[in-house]
């Protein structure tokens, strides 16, 4: 810690004990690992300001540690309160992976199904692709979450975490199920060529993935707060009415 | 002065921090200070409701921030956005019609009763 008037082995007992209380702090927090890490630097950065606060207004080493730390709240607390945007992030993050990927092992499936795309006209290409609803369905939770969690919630109505983790957790749903379908279409219908097998390979990585974010995003719904009505003055586009 | 409760702040605080934030950069636990001084103790908002706020205002892209490393330690600076400046123009304006409503009804005494 520099810019207060701490000793080294206070600063070095200052340090120990902020390590342990962000240690148990990144065991409670939920969501995505970049996130948490940029939280935990932040915090650190903000509790070695208050203990050199302290410090400079004459405080004890060891009492402006400790209420420092308790100005910032205890490990539970301070996570709970991080929970509603970790969770938000968390769903933004996983839908952002579903539309990166969905491209990419949908075209190995639609030259599997459709050989020969630039022979048949735009319908029949969309006609080849057997899980095409799931996938409207998709897309629409997809833009419609990422619309109401990211900038345009100036004039939108914000969705509630809860609400972005249940559409990511849908989104997660529709893809398994259309991995699945394609692969077993795929499986019962033809021999397997060599194409197939990166196709399938694909579906079955983002299989797992499917399966940790349904588990990942029940777990953080279970702990974030239960979306509360809001008044209507207290959202940006409200007020511009 | 007695501190205020988050929860009064409902619906104001990013005015708040868009406010504090309008002199220039400053990094979280400064504007927790800045709440805390400007208001006479007033504001003294707790960590776990000015953090996660200014995360939220940079998802909306109200504010943006700059990750320095300062010491070896990295250190994050939150600065308003041209989106910012806007909000925080109309949220004044917003505050003054507020306010002087509210002050109109509150701050009226009864009137004497009369016989």
């Amino acid at each position: 810690m520099a810019g207060h008037r701490l000793t080294e082995e206070a600063s070095t007992l200052a340090d120990a004990r902020i390590d342990a209380y962000l240690g148990e702090l990144a065991h409670l927090l939920r969501g995505p690992r970049r996130r948490r890490a940029q939280i935990l630097a932040e915090l650190r950065d903000g509790l070695d300001h208050a203990i050199a606060d302290r410090a400079t207004h004459g405080r004890a080493e060891k009492e402006a540690v400790e209420s420092a730390i308790n100005q910032f709240g205890t490990p539970q607390a301070v996570a709970d309160a991080f929970g509603d945007e970790l969770a938000t992030a968390y769903a933004r993050h996983t839908i952002a992976w579903y539309i990166a990927t969905g491209p990419l092992i949908g075209v190995w499936w639609l030259l599997l199904l459709q050989p020969h795309p630039w022979r048949t006209g735009l319908l029949a290409l969309l006609a080849a692709i057997p899980v095409l609803p799931l996938i409207a369905i998709a897309i629409a939770a997809a833009a419609g979450t990422f619309a109401t969690t990211g900038r345009l919630i100036r004039w939108l109505p914000e969705a509630s975490p809860h609400r972005a983790l249940t559409a990511a957790m849908a989104i997660a749903t529709l893809t398994l199920i259309g991995d699945v379908t394609v692969i077993g279409l795929y499986l019962s219908s033809t021999a397997v060529r060599p194409l197939a097998i990166l196709a399938i390979s694909a579906s079955l990585i983002r299989i797992a993935g499917s399966l940790v974010t349904l588990h990942h995003a029940t777990l953080m719904r279970h702990r974030i707060r239960p979306p509360t009505p809001e008044p209507a003055d207290t959202r940006w586009h409200d007020a511009r009415r | 002065m007695l501190p205020m409760r988050p929860e009064l702040l409902k619906g104001h605080l990013d005015a708040l921090l868009l406010a504090v934030l309008e002199p220039g950069p400053q990094h979280g636990y400064a504007v927790i200070e800045a709440l805390r001084t400007s208001s006479d103790g007033a504001l003294d908002l707790p960590t776990g409701t000015v953090y996660p706020a200014l995360h939220r205002m940079e998802r909306a892209g109200l504010i943006a921030s700059d990750w320095q490393t300062v010491n070896g330690r990295r250190r994050r600076t939150y600065h308003l956005t041209p989106s910012g400046h806007a909000a925080l123009t109309e949220q004044r304006a917003v505050w003054d019609q507020f306010s002087t409503a509210v002050t109109a009804i509150l701050g009226r005494r009864a009137w004497p009763a009369t016989v």
